[in-house]
């Protein structure tokens, strides 16, 4: 008998007309569920004048009133403590605090049941499988096991699926490639940023060429990077091996995926999640392919602290293909591009920080470490781009090479033009999660 | 999909496991063990249920 592709072949494969019934029913049932149990969501719904009875299309669902991460932020540290109103289960019944990272502002509480944690598995097994990762696989896991949901799902998930798992947890990054090589694992989850610091650790520190080890399959979350086609192949090359996206958030689950296709996107999980696109001017929810906007999620079976219309600020587009996979979710073109609150005008430019980064690692001779800095002197506005060559000495003729192509390439693309600075290699600070490569000086100078 | 599969099939013997978890949770009372284990098949029941028993009520 033939190994399966799909970890629910059912639900993975059924008509589109099937996914949004479902889709459907399964939003009436956790809006109802938020409705009857959180203070919070009730008061929302009550004063926008929308009950459980009013939702019987799509339609009706876009007339339900957003949830912000600020409004999460409003009512937490209050009773049932540390929570607040937005819980829906008795107290005794959270098995787990998690909270988020905090990289847009004060970290948001994120409490669940045991279900809850389990269906976080449940999610990552769908995307792990979708991955190619089998009971044969050894999965090393190199992150610091705290308070941030990070690859938790994703160690349980591999361990659901049969697979063994090594939790690199308090072991330096030597240490982990040290014994990424002794036990010969084969695959591994983490930031695309760190899986490239891990790698130039090994080179540069250990003498270990990370594409002679045995990984085979990286899955990364976090960070924009895996779907970024030259960070992708920069992390492909220096590991040997396949590199998928995935993303997913605290506040809403792990909803979506690159499968073993790698279709220039990300599949959505719409038998767990209804994503909607939001045209960030208009409000007009997008259906179709071709236009970007910022993504509107509901966790359908999510029940401690629901996640309904959750404004996840992150930037997608549907596809226009379906994939090749056989799978009838949805794909997102370019995986996540951005965040809504991460693009900004400069110069009267809308810029978007994944735009820089797919150019920088495009470039021969750069390292992967870059820095932007968006200020204002006077009345004008500039951009500094830090870059980072592989030598410790920069050649003067190799970096007006690359600064030419540099500028040339980020003009295209961007259509903006940067100050450019050219360091020796590992000058540049170093990440060890999410990468804070972006900063917008410009605010704080506001602030003040 | 694959016709060996057999939704409803699946789902009558899910909901005998639920039914069976659900009266072991009940009499664990003073049992931890029972009671704490039976929560933990219950979660994973209803991952049965978000994989198969949903649809087949789309269905019915």
């Amino acid at each position: 008998m033939t190994e399966s592709i799909y970890w629910n072949p059912v639900l993975e494969t059924m008509p589109r007309e099937k996914i949004r019934e479902l889709q459907l029913k399964k939003f009436r049932k956790i809006f109802q569920w938020a409705y009857d149990r959180s203070k919070f969501h009730r008061k929302l719904y009550d004063d926008a004048g929308i009950t459980p009875r009013d939702i019987r299309s799509f339609e009706d669902i876009r007339r339900v009133p957003t949830v912000e991460k600020s409004m999460m932020r409003d009512i937490q540290g209050k009773d049932p403590f540390p929570y607040g109103d937005a819980l829906c289960v008795p107290l005794e019944e959270v098995t787990i605090f998690r909270q988020t990272s905090g990289t847009t502002g004060q970290p948001v509480y994120q409490p669940d049941t045991w279900q809850d944690w389990e269906w976080w598995m449940e999610c990552w097994s769908y995307i792990l499988w979708a991955q190619g990762y089998r009971p044969r696989d050894r999965v090393f896991i190199p992150f610091g096991y705290n308070i941030f949901v990070a690859f938790w799902a994703g160690h349980y998930a591999a361990e659901k699926i049969g697979c063994e798992v090594i939790p690199g947890g308090v072991l330096d990054t030597k240490a982990r490639i040290l014994k990424i090589q002794e036990l010969r694992a084969t695959a591994m989850m983490g930031t695309p940023t760190y899986i490239l610091g891990m790698a130039e650790t090994a080179r540069t520190k250990m003498d270990i060429d990370p594409s002679q080890l045995t990984i085979g399959r990286i899955t990364c979350a976090g960070e924009c990077g895996a779907s970024i086609p030259s960070t992708k192949k920069r992390l492909e090359d220096a590991w040997n091996a396949k590199v998928f996206d995935h993303a997913g958030a605290t506040e809403i689950g792990a909803w979506s995926f690159e499968c073993t296709e790698q279709p220039g996107g990300m599949h959505v999980n719409e038998a767990l999640f209804l994503v909607e696109i939001e045209d960030v001017e208009t409000g007009e929810i997008i259906e179709n392919p071709g236009r970007r906007g910022k993504m509107i999620i509901t966790a359908l079976d999510r029940q401690a602290q629901p996640c309904v219309r959750f404004d996840s600020k992150d930037v997608i587009e549907w596809a226009a293909e379906p994939c090749a996979c056989g799978r009838t979710a949805r794909l997102i073109k370019g995986g996540v591009v951005g965040r809504a609150d991460d693009i900004t005008k400069v110069k009267g430019v809308l810029l978007a920080p994944s735009a820089i980064e797919e150019v920088v690692r495009s470039v021969d001779g750069l390292g992967d470490e870059y820095e932007v800095i968006v200020d204002k002197v006077g009345d004008a506005e500039r951009i500094q781009l830090k870059v980072e060559v592989l030598d410790e000495e920069p050649n003067q003729d190799q970096c007006r090479l690359i600064e030419t192509e540099l500028a040339d390439q980020l003009r295209l693309k961007t259509n903006l033009r940067y100050d450019i600075e050219i360091f020796g290699c590992e000058t540049l600070p170093r990440y060890e999660v999410k990468a804070k490569r972006f900063k917008d000086l410009r605010k704080s100078k506001e602030d003040k | 999909m694959d016709p060996r599969i057999d939704l409803n099939k699946i789902d009558a013997k899910i909901k005998l496991m639920k039914q069976a978890a659900e009266e072991l949770n009940q009499i664990g009372e003073n049992f931890p063990a029972l009671a704490r284990n039976t929560v933990r098949i219950l979660a994973s029941v209803k991952m049965l249920e978000i994989n198969v028993s949903d649809l087949v009520e789309l269905d019915s």
